[in-house]
């Protein structure tokens, strides 16, 4: 039987964000603990190793800092060559499409040679974690040289923690470096940038059709029981409990455990008074638009791109006086990529403006890149031809994407825009977990 | 005649027999190894493992589980979880219900009066069905929307109330079980009734039975271990579904099936979701054995 213990834990740097602890909701057991209590629960210690075995192997133990010479270090970097294809792994609907094209991809492709095969298999965090994690628990190759991972949720931080992202060549980045953003440059979540760039902010904010409800100002529109039975909420515990926390009047980044139980009974009477249609995922978006739902937590692109794709045109996103939680979407090489050049290639591309304005003249997410803003409304070249040609299906002018609030926040958009609450221990998630996820799962 | 022993080879003829009668005793055995080992892998390893991983702690983040025998999981989840674990039954009993007494006609009335009609008209039963579960369900998820063609017509004529829903109640789940499992209550039972010889029938009217009475009399008893092979093979798959509720329910009939998903696949909660599907299908191992005490065990084998 092989060793079965997790990573242990290990000195770690002061300035790296609590969300690292989200590795270890468990304590761990030492194999002698292991054998022991199976010894005094079986008295078959043979049995227990037997039927340990049966279960899901542990994480490597290769994380921590970057060895010299090792996988993620300048001299690693030196000896990567291009392969002239990655595999890009994104969540759908998050990029600029033109006629079953993304035009952004493949003007990179003509720049450098490198094709590059996107996907979207990405639709929640923790189940993608849960896909790819025994390929990097054997060491081998995901199928991915590029994911995008959100910030808000616990993989972000297990991938860190058990060293299972690749290093970026800083030496790469020079478009990263002179472009990006401030809100997304040296982030709290990776320091240094040292494994992960931006793909694009946004809010979890709340979508509403405004020929039912007009001007809406709090997130109290999702209490009231003049919609009962059309507002949509999101399944995600986080989503769903930061949500709570803002109803009840408590800064989620600040709340205590006592907070998260009032927000839990709040969100409880909410689905008891019958206002609550359902829980959703990504689909809450369908709902929304075809009218099952009239009011509902929303994320701020989505709202955007949906309007551009019905011809009613009622949809609009508010984000409620009492601030919108705001996520980031991080690109990342998982470990064991096979083209990790290319794919840094890619992730420092999307650090150009004019690629940057194109994705967001689709995507209305917000923007890490600002110089962006300039070239929607002043588009030269290759950015004037793409921008020109999306334009009859987008039906607005670049001046309005360069002009919303959504994609390039004013201070004060980022002054109501409120961070998640960050889980100091691995008890605090599963607290938050017991109290937000039987509120998803009634019957 | 006794064969005589060479003295070179004296274990030459005795070998060879006892290798013949070996390989005669060994031979089911044999035969049903490619069985044994498909069984093993398939069924009895996995779930060895899902039994073993209901005593593990597992790590949500590495995804390691250690063994620590920690038998209170299963009670902890069922108290979590009884009331979804009820909420299966119910539906599940209910569709079953329907699909039983919507099949039975079909399944008669092909039969008995399919004739020389009676493939094509099973086939054309069956045609919906060579449509992927899933894509059927999101169909009626479009089909019943709240402002759909169907549901919008009705309301734009004023013939329902401008609040009236079908999708996110537990009728929808329950019609969208008993849709989906329909073939799996229908075959069986068409099985049972074609093989009824059709001149008890005649016998039965020669007796002056009247047609209620035959049927009740004799098509009935004769049917009965179709109705149970059928209930069986559609209540377990109905039990443990998680397609239905996610697409069709709302916020308080969330069943067993979809709690166990969400532990696996959105909480990463191996032990929770193994020791919830443990008990699951402990429950269901415990209804066929009892069914099979009842009725016999031969008459599950013919039917399924």
């Amino acid at each position: 039987m092989k060793e079965q213990d997790g990573p242990q834990p290990q000195e770690r740097d002061p300035l790296i964000d609590p969300a690292i602890w989200r590795g270890m909701t468990q304590r761990r057991l030492s194999r002698r603990e292991v054998l022991r209590s199976a010894g005094t629960g079986a008295g078959a210690a043979g049995l227990a190793a037997f039927l340990a075995a049966c279960g899901v192997k542990g994480a490597t133990t290769n994380q921590g800092a970057v060895q010299p010479g090792g996988v993620g270090s300048a001299s690693w970097w030196d000896k990567q060559k291009l392969h002239h294809t990655v595999n890009f792994a994104n969540w759908p609907y998050y990029i600029d499409v033109l006629k079953g094209k993304h035009p952004s991809l493949d003007h990179f492709t003509q720049l450098t040679g490198i094709k590059v095969n996107y996907t979207e298999p990405i639709n929640d965090n923790l189940p993608f974690y849960a896909k790819i994690r025994p390929s990097l628990q054997a060491k081998q190759y995901t199928g991915f040289d590029l994911i995008v991972m959100t910030n808000n949720s616990p993989p972000l931080g297990y991938l860190m923690d058990f060293g299972w992202l690749t290093p970026l060549d800083q030496r790469a980045m020079k478009n990263f470096y002179a472009n990006a953003g401030p809100l997304v440059k040296n982030p709290a979540w990776d320091r240094g940038n040292k494994y992960t760039m931006a793909w694009q902010s946004g809010w979890t904010a709340i979508g509403y059709n405004k020929t039912v409800i007009k001007n809406p100002t709090s997130v109290g529109v999702l209490f009231d029981k003049k919609y009962a039975g059309k507002v949509g909420m999101m399944a995600d515990p986080q989503e769903l409990g930061s949500l709570g926390l803002l109803a009840i009047g408590v800064e989620p980044a600040t709340s205590t455990e006592s907070d998260w139980a009032k927000a839990a009974k709040k969100l409880q009477q909410q689905k008891s008074d019958g206002i609550v249609r359902a829980y959703y995922d990504q689909d809450y978006i369908t709902h929304l638009k075809n009218g099952d739902t009239v009011v509902s937590q929303a994320w701020s692109g989505d709202i955007f791109q949906a309007d551009l794709n019905s011809k009613y045109r009622d949809l609009n996103l508010l984000i409620p006086a009492e601030g919108g939680m705001f996520w980031t979407d991080n690109m990342c090489i998982p470990m064991y990529a096979q083209n990790p050049k290319d794919a840094m290639a890619v992730m420092d591309y999307y650090y150009d403006p004019q690629a940057q304005a194109v994705v967001e003249y689709y995507n209305d997410y917000v923007c890490p890149v600002p110089a962006a803003k300039q070239v929607l409304l002043n588009p030269t070249g290759w950015a004037k031809q793409t921008l020109d040609a999306m334009k009859p299906s987008i039906g607005l002018p670049t001046s309005y994407t360069a002009n919303a609030g959504t994609v390039f926040p004013t201070p004060q958009d980022i002054k109501e825009s409120r961070p998640y609450y960050q889980y100091k221990s691995p008890e605090e998630l599963t607290a938050w977990n017991n109290l937000f996820l039987p509120i998803t799962q009634g019957s | 005649m006794e064969q005589p022993v060479l003295a070179d080879h004296p274990g030459q003829l005795t070998g060879r027999g006892r290798r013949g009668r070996l390989g005669k005793a060994l031979a089911p055995y044999l035969l049903s190894l490619p069985a044994g080992l498909w069984l093993l892998a398939l069924f009895v390893v996995p779930l060895v493992v899902m039994l073993s991983l209901t005593l593990q702690t597992c790590n949500s983040g590495t995804g390691a589980c250690v063994m620590t025998w920690h038998w209170s999981e299963i009670t902890h989840q069922v108290s979590l979880y009884h009331s979804q674990f009820l909420t299966s039954f119910y539906f599940a009993g209910a569709a079953t219900l329907i699909d039983l007494v919507v099949s039975f006609p079909i399944a008669y009335w092909i039969a008995f009066h399919g004739g020389a009609w009676k493939n094509f008209f099973l086939l054309m039963l069956l045609i919906p069905f060579f449509v992927s579960f899933v894509i059927r369900t999101v169909v009626w998820e479009f089909i019943l929307s709240d402002q759909g063609f169907v549901l919008g017509s009705l309301k734009n004529a004023h013939l329902l109330p401008q609040n009236f829903h079908v999708l996110a109640t537990g009728y929808a789940v329950v019609a969208g079980l008993a849709y989906n499992y329909l073939p799996f209550t229908a075959l069986p039972l068409y099985v049972a009734i074609e093989r009824i010889d059709k001149t008890v029938l005649d016998a039965a009217y020669d007796l002056y039975a009247t047609k209620r009475e035959a049927f009740l009399r004799v098509i009935l008893p004769l049917t009965i271990p179709g109705l149970f092979a059928a209930f069986l093979l559609t209540f377990i798959p109905a039990l443990g579904d998680y397609v239905n509720q996610q697409l069709l329910g709302g916020t308080n009939d969330t069943m067993i099936g979809t709690v166990i998903q969400n532990s696996f696949l959105t909480s990463l909660d191996y032990a929770g979701g193994s020791a919830l599907s443990a008990v699951l299908m402990a429950v269901a191992l415990i209804g066929i054995f009892a069914y099979a005490r009842i009725l016999g065990s031969r008459t599950i084998e013919e039917y399924l």
